[in-house]
């Protein structure tokens, strides 16, 4: 019965999803200072990049690898988001997209680590290593009347389902507290913000390093999710990709880029036929976007109607009963 | 003494704003600064807050030097500002915008936001209500969840007092506070910044509205093509003929003379 639903290939949108979401929100946090930052891509392949050679050399446990590329994006994106503290707008984005291109060709060049654009392959999968772990315990998935295919799928979609929820409760609980408010209060007005006894330059660099972290976070995750990663996986369409899940959705509040991530990643697997003329696809939606609606399809306005028809739909179910 | 400002000097290029002016502003007074447009008046403030490095010279607030800290740590020691061109935090409710101004009085961390011990929930609580009363104190009482840029003129000036009183300053700048106001939001204003002065705070006041800075001061200072020419009491000031020259010229047969 669960077995006849449990259905791989839906499993595995669904992680891509997942991952993609995450993806967004690290572009959201960046942004939600003011800073357009094009090189998440690229943190996402130092993430993705050093857990799994950490876990192929060194055969550290896979939480441990991706905790350390998660880490170790984070204190690139100190080092990049200090000098580039200065740079606005566009030129920002040009700067980062620049980093992006130079992490993607030293992967490419330093073959000897990386084995070139071939690509890491044989990386510690999540969701067999949990299988092994979970049968020398003598748990067998045939118990719940699914296969071993089956059982690795939905482990990792309800492993990364569980880092989802965290990483939106997280963030969402720091947007509504004093940082948050530093945070908005630069994205409005850097000098009023400063003149307000803000110390811009701690919170611009802690905004980007958070989005570096979480960027390398998810590529961590999308390594051992696959097992094979290569430098194609974090060029530059990648980081155009993230940057529109924030175009589309949104960047005004966490849920427009989640919801873009997660209506991007939809769009070319319910449209098959579609998925081949994908960038033309999204160029339109840029240029439709930024001239009907330049604050993304979800922001505080729909935030605002939907927790209203949601409420009141509660208060009609409770005089109803 | 709260203030002290030593022979600062400021140069935009071969262009100077600000040559030599000293002048000292003792606590609790209302300190005026006057002068005609250009005359270096907001220089003065953006000095006095870091948001400029000086040319050369100190300021000096309670016996320490600030001209080299930068904004945000001005602000910690006790001298916050107001904008001549509004700059609120428009998309930002009223409250909101006077939390931001609880910033530097507050200390929750990353961690501690997010996993929100009680201190923390007490930090947010008192922001809430020291930025609530603070409203109320400059008459915005109701609008708390009105958003900023919706405000009328004259409630988005008071909103600016706000928001600057939040960081607990000693020194208070206003620039030029009763721009744009009509006669009645004038007349609240002078109120408010008498309010202000009976807190213990000291103002320092860029404002073109004489009648209000005449009986709002308790000393002036007189700027002109960024020179100091007079400074005294208001009485002074109105009878000193530099200032009537500054503000209105010389008459044709005195430059003969």
């Amino acid at each position: 019965m669960l077995a006849e639903l449990i259905n791989p290939y839906y499993l595995q949108v669904g992680s891509f999803m997942l991952i993609n979401i995450i993806l967004g929100i690290s572009m959201y946090i960046t942004l939600s200072t003011g800073q357009l930052s094009l090189a998440n891509a690229g943190f996402m392949g130092i993430g993705a990049y050093t857990s799994a050679l950490l876990t192929i050399h060194f055969s550290l446990p896979i939480p441990v690898g991706v905790v350390i590329g998660a880490i170790f994006a984070g204190l690139l994106g100190i080092v990049v988001g200090l000098p580039t503290l200065r740079l606005k707008g566009v030129f920002l984005a040009i700067v980062t997209l620049g980093f992006g291109e130079v992490i993607r060709v030293i992967f490419v060049n330093w073959e000897s680590l990386t084995k070139g654009s071939v690509g890491l392959s044989g990386i510690p999968h999540m969701g067999r290593e949990l299988l092994k772990t979970v049968k020398e315990l003598g748990f067998e998935p045939k118990m719940l009347g699914l296969q071993n295919n089956q059982f690795i799928f939905m482990a990792i979609f309800l492993i990364l389902l569980v880092i989802v929820i965290f990483v939106i409760w997280f963030f969402k609980r720091q947007n509504d507290s004093r940082i948050g408010r530093a945070f908005s209060a630069i994205k409005l007005d850097e000098q009023a913000a400063e003149s307000m006894g803000i110390n811009i330059t701690y919170y611009k660099v802690l905004a980007f390093a958070q989005g570096a972290l979480l960027s390398g976070f998810a590529g961590a995750l999308f390594a051992h999710m696959l097992g094979y990663i290569s430098p194609a996986d974090f060029a530059y369409h990648k980081a155009i990709d993230i940057l529109i899940f924030a175009v589309l959705g949104g960047s005004e509040v966490i849920w427009g880029p989640a919801f873009g991530a997660f209506f991007l990643t939809l769009l070319p697997e319910v449209l098959r036929f579609i998925s081949e003329y994908r960038y033309m696809i999204y160029g339109v939606i840029i240029v439709v976007m930024m001239v009907v609606r330049p604050q993304g399809l979800i922001d505080l306005n729909v935030v605002k109607w939907i927790k209203r028809k949601t409420t009141r739909r509660g208060l009609k179910n409770g005089t109803g009963n | 003494m709260v203030l002290e400002i030593k022979k600062v000097s400021k140069n935009f290029g071969g262009l100077s704003a600000l040559t030599d002016v000293s002048f000292s502003i003792n606590k609790g007074e209302i300190f005026g600064l006057i002068g005609p447009n250009g005359a270096g008046k907001t220089t003065m403030f953006n000095l006095v807050t870091s948001i400029f490095p000086t040319s050369s010279g100190d300021i000096i607030f309670k016996g320490e030097k600030i001209n080299e800290l930068k904004p945000h740590l001005i602000t910690e020691k006790g001298i916050c500002r107001t904008f001549q061109n509004i700059r609120l935090f428009p998309q930002m409710t009223t409250v909101e915008n006077v939390m931001v101004g609880v910033h530097s009085r507050s200390s929750s961390g990353v961690l501690k936001s997010v996993f929100r011990p009680k201190s923390q929930r007490q930090e947010e609580e008192g922001i809430k209500v020291k930025s609530q009363d603070l409203l109320k104190f400059v008459g915005l009482e109701g609008y708390e969840e009105v958003v900023a840029e919706n405000l009328s003129y004259g409630q988005q000036r008071r909103l600016e007092i706000a928001r600057a009183m939040a960081s607990d300053p000693e020194l208070l700048l206003l620039d030029e506070p009763a721009a744009g106001m009509n006669e009645t939001e004038t007349e609240d204003l002078f109120q408010l910044i008498k309010r202000i002065q009976q807190k213990g705070i000291t103002v320092l006041l860029i404002e073109h509205d004489m009648p209000l800075v005449m009986n709002l001061c308790d000393r002036i200072a007189v700027l002109n093509f960024g020179v100091k020419i007079a400074e005294g009491t208001p009485k002074e000031i109105q009878d000193n003929p530099e200032v009537i020259e500054a503000y209105l010229g010389r008459e044709e047969d005195e430059l003969d003379a």
